[in-house]
């Protein structure tokens, strides 16, 4: 069985076209995906006298037609963020309440979320391709139901799935981060939710972990420190662990056969942890590029026969 | 469609992982400052070579060089903006020198490598001619793969040549620290020990456990030794520049005379140098710091072939260039831009600062003649020892003005902070490069394993520790190792030219990548200044293998076949692991394949 494995792409559309390709190119039996769905941030094309206005990555351009604006969504799209329309008044409403941004960050997210399982169905409807999404820490909940309704999609969080012979686990709930963000639990939590899903998998050794925290000190979990004002520590050279505990005290103490992260997308690598193959593809949604690892399991000894790591 | 640069950003975010506020522009300067090192590199070889172009202006190299290495900086700021998390050499040319490029890229390296070699074991005419073609083809081939051309560039440039810099920074060490301190305190044996071969290997091995414990402690730990080591530094080279400013070069006669007496026994030092360097080291002097001499055409090609020696030592401002975070604009851009120029600007005003108070003080004819006078013997292009058995280093000589040992001793420990502070990254960057390699599945799995306990990566330490010993062992018993220092820089300047191709072709070969950077609006400039500084560094690779003045071209058999052996082992390397993996059932070239989005 081939696993294609890609996390964190943020929202960006072409990674996740991509995503749905890669099994039919990469002849992958299963597509993973471990969560942080989700955009970070959301570009205002406002509209001014006879087109429209847009400031991405510090550069204004002014655009005239409409199929200019369509080309400039596609590319805000493509690197994760959300492209909306406003006028100059929404513009003005929005810096004043910042609930009317969390409430378009939503409709915006979700609609997105909404999008993709649409396009999943499509494009995976028939191949006998699985694709596993389970959100992450950076996901709101509402999503959770958007690819749980999805026909061809199968929701991770929380939910144990047999892949031939092998039973996946998944979390997207990490250990604390400095941003607070919706899914993070204390180390000791979160070590308790880990041993209640592998508690249902008849054979731990058997077991895939997608668990989107990389394990504490793997080399997986190296992010640039930060200081208490949220700056980066040494211009981003100085590389701390941030993984979590719990997580690499679950892989030694059940010993899966392989253990899918993301997270720390600085943090691309695949290590050994006790007998458990350990990958974090990392990622480089802005860019357009879809991190991933390619994860070959050899079924009948329950183990991992090959792995890559790619740049696709 | 039309575009300008917005002074403020309209963008809205949310509380997500990862966004962070910034990163500040003097860290960005200070690892810069330091990769760029002026005491460690400028003060050891390339300010210490004037002598060997006599004609050259000093001044105007030192600022020619930076502003080549200005190009340099534009050129890998780009890279680092359109890639951030990419991270380096290797990954750059691996995404972007594919097809043609890679292909070109590699029958250029391949060919031109084995025609050097051929012609340097004398295999005759006909059969040079015959194996460059080979090389050209091999090469075309290996670079017709994807992620070919750039482990082979990034594997010689950023793990093979740093187990030569191991030795180099071991020599560093030993005449900048340990043969100094060994004077100050009066032991004949402690300069004679660390003057010879075997100090030299035990300096070496001192460098390589440091080096490897810095790396253990990790980076943020050692960033804060960095840090204050910056500052440390800088107050020695202040009060260095102080010392020299307020003494005239009669007062430095005395002091150096007294010195050299008292610590080594040799009378009248200051003149016996100079004379011993006319008599056995065939120097003639140098142009005065600021003179254009005579003949402006003749002073001006002379100061051009002292760039090649000049890179030894500011070549490396991009050393730590990688950016990490997202959401970000072309300020970042420009904030790694900032960092570099002033890595480069500031220690090129340092830099002719010393140079003008080192004729100032020490006396220009005085201090290129004992440099000239130990080098030729460090070096083994003369035998004949020098006039005092210590190297002329600055500080040391500075410290002389002041008689009283515990100041000059308190000199050269506070001058070694320049040492401490830069030492390290020697083995962090090529854990990260085997790191990539193993990642890749050019290496085995073990390569990127981590401790248990402290996360230190043993088997990449020891990737690079064991061919550093090896080559540690070559420099400090063979001076005619010791005499292809210069391509320690060679190859690391190749592998930043692979870099800058890539840079130059970027934004046409792969616009999907560049169009939608931050520096999509910065085609010319990038692509512009990524041309100029290949052509640069393509001229200096010329100069470097053509040219008998700087000792490791056509003329040095064992420069050329050393080469040879890195770049050879480099394809070796990558050829067999394709073979290996393919066996295995995984092929390397979907590394890098793109999959289609629709």
């Amino acid at each position: 069985m081939r696993i294609f494995f890609a996390t964190d792409v943020h929202g960006s559309e072409v990674c996740w076209r991509k995503f749905l390709n890669a099994a039919k190119f990469h002849k992958a039996d299963v597509l993973i995906m471990g969560g942080d769905m989700t955009g970070k941030a959301m570009v205002p094309i406002v509209a001014i006298d006879g087109g429209w206005e847009v400031t991405l990555q510090e550069q204004r351009t002014t655009l005239s037609t409409e199929d200019e604006v369509r080309e400039i969504e596609k590319r805000i799209s493509d690197r994760g963020y959300y492209p909306i329309r406003l006028d100059r008044d929404e513009i003005e409403a929005w810096s004043a309440d910042p609930s009317l941004v969390d409430a378009r960050f939503k409709t915006e997210m979700l609609g997105a979320v909404e999008r993709w399982m649409a396009l999943a169905d499509e494009r995976l409807a028939g191949s006998g391709i699985r694709c596993v999404v389970s959100p992450a820490n950076d996901d709101m909940f509402e999503i959770d139901p958007i690819i749980e309704r999805a026909s061809i999609v199968e929701l991770g969080e929380a939910n144990t799935i047999e892949l031939d012979g092998f039973t996946l686990v998944s979390t997207g709930w990490a250990n604390p981060t400095p941003w607070n963000t919706y899914r993070e639990l204390p180390e000791p939590e979160l070590r308790e939710r880990i041993d209640g899903l592998v508690a249902s998998v008849p054979d731990p050794h058997r077991a895939i972990f997608n668990f989107h925290a990389p394990p504490y000190g793997s080399n997986l979990d190296n992010a640039p420190k930060l200081d208490a004002d949220m700056h980066y520590v040494s211009g981003g050279q100085a590389l701390i662990p941030v993984g979590s505990k719990a997580v690499r005290e679950s892989i030694l103490a059940y010993g899966p056969a392989l253990s899918l992260h993301g997270h720390i997308h600085e943090g691309k690598g695949a290590v050994t942890i006790g007998s458990t193959l350990a990958v974090n593809p990392g990622s480089s949604y802005e860019d357009g590029v879809l991190q991933a690892a390619i994860v070959d399991l050899d079924a009948k000894k329950g183990t991992v026969k090959r792995y890559l790591l790619i740049n696709g | 469609m039309a575009s300008e640069t917005s002074a403020a950003p309209s963008l809205f975010l949310r509380n997500a992982t990862g966004l962070v506020k910034g990163w500040s522009g003097f860290d960005a300067f200070g690892y810069s400052f330091m990769s760029v090192n002026l005491v460690t590199l400028g003060m050891f070889y390339s300010l210490a070579v004037f002598a060997y172009v006599p004609t050259a202006s000093p001044v105007l190299s030192i600022v020619l060089a930076a502003i080549a290495v200005t190009f340099l900086a534009i050129a890998y700021s780009g890279l680092i903006a359109a890639m951030p998390r990419a991270g380096g050499d290797y990954i750059w040319q691996s995404r972007v020198l594919d097809g043609i490029p890679g292909i070109l890229t590699g029958a250029v390296v391949g060919g031109v490598a084995s025609f050097l070699v051929a012609n340097a074991v004398g295999t005759g005419e006909p059969l040079n001619y015959a194996l460059g073609v080979v090389g050209i083809v091999v090469g075309g081939l290996i670079g017709r793969l994807n992620g070919g051309i750039g482990f082979i560039l990034a594997a010689t440039g950023w793990w093979f040549i740093l187990a030569m810099w191991a030795p180099i920074y071991g020599a560093i060490l030993k005449l900048e620290f340990f043969q100094p301190i060994a004077a100050l305190l009066k032991s004949p044996d402690g300069v004679s020990f660390f003057g010879s071969d075997n100090g030299t290997l035990v300096v070496s091995i001192i460098t390589i456990a440091l080096t490897s414990l810095l790396v253990a402690l990790g980076m943020a730990g050692y960033a804060r030794i960095q840090r204050w080591c910056l500052w440390a530094g800088l107050i020695g080279f202040a009060i260095m520049v102080v010392l020299m400013a307020i003494s005239s070069q009669a007062d430095f006669k005395v002091a150096f005379d007294r010195a050299s007496e008292n610590l080594f026994g040799v009378a009248g030092a200051y003149d016996k140098t100079i004379a011993d360097a006319a008599a056995n080291d065939a120097f003639t002097g140098s142009l005065d710091p600021l003179a254009m001499g005579d003949d402006l055409g003749a002073t001006v090609s002379a100061t051009l072939a002292m760039i090649p020696f000049m890179l030894f030592w500011i070549l490396y401002p991009n050393w730590g260039s990688t950016l990490y975070g997202e959401v970000r604009g072309s300020g970042d851009f420009r904030k790694v831009l900032r960092g570099m120029l002033g890595g480069i600007w500031v220690t090129a005003v340092l830099a002719i600062v010393f140079v003008l108070l080192a004729a100032n003080t020490f006396g220009w004819l005085f201090f290129n003649a004992t440099n000239v006078n130990f080098i030729n013997w460090f070096y083994g292009y003369t035998t004949t020892d020098p006039t005092v058995p210590v190297w002329s280093y600055p500080p040391l000589l500075a410290s002389y003005l002041v008689d009283n040992s515990i100041f000059q001793i308190g000199m050269i420990v506070l001058f070694g902070a320049w040492f401490l502070g830069w030492s390290g990254t020697l083995f962090l960057s090529s854990t990260r490069m085997i790191f990539a390699a193993a990642f890749d599945r050019i290496l085995p799995e073990h390569a990127a394993q981590v401790s248990e306990r402290r996360a230190v990566p043993i088997m990449a330490l020891l990737y690079i520790m064991i061919p550093a010993i090896v080559v540690s062992v070559l420099y400090s018993y063979s001076a005619d190792f010791r005499a292809l220092t210069l391509d320690a820089t060679l190859v690391i300047a190749v592998t930043f030219l692979g870099s800058s191709v890539a840079a130059t072709i970027l934004p046409w070969y792969k616009p999907q990548i560049f169009d939608n950077s931050p520096v999509a609006h910065l085609k010319l400039v990038i692509s512009g200044s990524g041309l100029i500084i290949s052509v640069i560094l393509a001229w200096v690779i010329y100069l470097w293998l053509s040219d008998p003045l700087y000792g490791i071209g056509v003329g040095n058999t064992n420069s050329i076949i050393f080469l040879g052996v890195v770049y050879g082992a480099a394809a070796v390397v990558y050829v067999a692991a394709r073979l290996i993996r393919r066996s295995q059932g995984i092929d390397l070239d979907a590394i890098h394949a793109e999959i289609p989005a629709e």
